[in-house]
């Protein structure tokens, strides 16, 4: 609460005290009172409007900054009439009533808002599981009938296999419930599993596929991991340049492991790097390849944190090298022996 | 093959039909259950030596199904969904199933599981040697031998000759192979396979196993 802004708004009452004075001053000069008992009286009367005004202003502003420091204090604001003592004042009881309106609309809207996105969400997952039956249908009649044809569907289908897979991760990255369990994978497991996700897309753009290196056993869990991993395979490919490779190797770092995942494509430009992990964001390399959502990367790094994993990337004008850093603490370690 | 019989439990006709396929082609004998309010009865009509579960089933879930199966029988149960929650994985295991595969499965890994819980199952503990026209191909010591006469071979080679002796007599088309290959972890492409395939040539010249192998031309090779 400003002190200007407070004395205009107490403009009437001033105005008032200044007319009573004149008239005052008038009566008393009319009945022969000296000038100076007037200036006197004047004096007085100006001490205690202006301590007045003072005392109501100081109580005034302790009162709504201990509101202030409450509201600001609360995680949800709109929860406020809940906690805060009902005011004495009429004019207060009014907007104190408002608010009590104010809040208990906001909750109803919160609520039904909550009840709409999780029955999306269900149905979205939903979908999810029935338009897999298709595809493991189609799946199986490709490989029943291999020939250079089934071959080309297959890789098309391994593309509808992991927008769906992105879709349903979407839908599962928004809750804060956990869907996943930690556990104790094997990294090359799971690398081999990602790999196999995308078989017909690798061969089909004769990506060279390398594996070194990756016999770790980390802690985390392996339907998460292999969708990014799904991810940053498809990343590879679709921005891939004449012969590609794809390399995947692993390091223990003291009590980190990290996983690299190189490729010799486009790379990103140096500007776009920071922000690759962005939601909708897809730069430079957006405008070349039209297939570019900005949904993978953030959906990965969003999936890296809730697991703990850090991940990072490096370009340096051609190729990108994606990590992905596993933390084994000293708990771990210790369980282990 | 094996003559093993599989069950398949699954309500989607088409992958029903692809399962029976696929599963027949590599040498199982395979059954499907038709009338879904009565599958226990049906399983234990034809007693299989595994069962492929779907989880989402008309009446009974696979769920239900799998506690009635470990009832009377200790075979291996797999489950197949395409719901892929943690808590239809945990539910799966705490019910007797064995194996937790979702949906779209990769085929190749499908067999791969499959062969492995009946191999655990009904094990017959022998090793494993193929042979052909006289020659022998030791899976577990990576070896090839004729007239006594040995070749030691590499992970690639000896996976490259071993779906060559699985499907001796037949036409393996160079993409079969491939997807062979990938399907077993090694990641190499055409021109690589045609590299080992003459390094094989040369090791089995040098046992005197000539002409073993034969490109047809456009097709692929065939033993």
């Amino acid at each position: 609460m400003s002190g200007i802004q407070y004395l205009k708004n107490q403009l009437p009452v001033i105005l008032i005290n200044l007319l009573g004075m004149l008239a005052l001053a008038l009566f008393l000069i009319a009945g022969g009172n000296s000038v100076q008992t007037v200036l006197f009286i004047f004096v007085i009367w100006l001490f205690v409007l202006a301590s007045c005004l003072l005392f109501f202003y100081i109580s005034r502003k302790k009162y709504l900054n201990k509101l202030l420091d409450m509201a600001e204090q609360l995680e949800e604001r709109y929860l406020l009439p809940e906690i805060m003592q009902p005011p004495e004042r009429a004019d207060e009881q009014v907007f104190y009533q408002i608010m009590k309106m104010a809040e208990k609309s906001m909750l109803e809207r919160i609520g039904e808002v909550q009840r709409e996105r999780k029955e999306y969400k269900e149905y979205i997952e939903q979908w999810i599981h029935e338009v897999k039956t298709p595809i493991t249908a189609m799946k199986l009649i490709c490989e029943n009938n291999r020939c250079s044809f089934t071959r080309e569907l297959m890789a098309e289908l391994e593309n509808i296999n992991r927008f769906t897979e992105q879709a349903l991760y979407y839908a599962r990255s928004e809750h804060t419930e956990k869907d996943y369990s930690v556990r104790e994978i094997c990294l090359g497991n799971v690398i081999h599993g990602a790999i196999a996700d995308n078989k017909y897309l690798l061969r089909q753009n004769s990506v060279a596929v390398t594996v070194d290196n990756v016999k770790y056993s980390i802690y985390s869990d392996d339907k998460w991991l292999r969708f990014i991993l799904d991810q940053i395979i498809s990343n590879a490919v679709k921005y891939h340049t004449d012969q590609p490779v794809l390399h995947f190797s692993a390091v223990k770092e003291n009590d980190r492991i990290v996983l690299s995942v190189e490729d010799n494509g486009i790379g990103i430009p140096e500007s776009d790097l920071p922000r690759i992990f962005e939601k909708g964001f897809t730069g430079q390399n957006g405008r070349l390849v039209h297939s570019s959502t900005g949904i993978g990367l953030y959906l990965c790094r969003r999936l890296c944190d809730k697991l703990g994993i850090g991940i990072s990337a490096r370009s340096a004008g051609k190729g990108t090298a994606i990590f992905l850093s596993f933390h084994i603490n000293d708990f771990v370690a210790g369980v282990q022996g | 093959m094996s003559g093993y019989r599989i069950m398949i439990v699954e309500d989607d006709f088409s992958i029903q039909t692809q399962l029976k396929t696929l599963l027949s082609g590599n040498g199982y004998t395979v059954q499907a259950v038709t009338d879904f309010s009565k599958t226990v009865e049906q399983i234990k009509a034809f007693a299989p030596h595994l069962i492929l579960l779907d989880i989402k089933l008309p009446g009974n879930s696979g769920f239900e199904i799998c506690s009635q199966i470990r009832s009377f029988s200790d075979m291996p149960v797999v489950f197949v969904t395409s719901s892929n929650t943690d808590m239809d994985e945990l539910n799966s295991i705490m019910l007797g199933g064995d194996a937790f595969i979702t949906k779209p499965y990769n085929t190749a890994i499908l067999l791969a599981k499959i062969a492995s819980l009946l191999r655990r199952a009904y094990a017959s503990g022998q090793t494993e040697i193929l042979t052909w026209n006289g020659a022998a191909l030791h899976l577990e010591s990576s070896f090839l031998e004729y007239n006594e006469r040995k070749a030691d071979l590499t992970k690639n080679e000896l996976k490259i000759l071993y779906y060559l002796f699985k499907n001796a007599g037949k036409i393996c088309p160079r993409g079969d192979i491939v997807d062979f290959l990938w399907d077993n972890q090694l990641y190499i492409d055409d021109n690589t396979l045609s590299v080992h395939m003459s390094r094989i040539r040369e090791k089995l010249a040098s046992i005197g196993l000539t002409g073993f192998i034969k490109t047809k031309h456009r097709q692929g090779y065939t033993l």
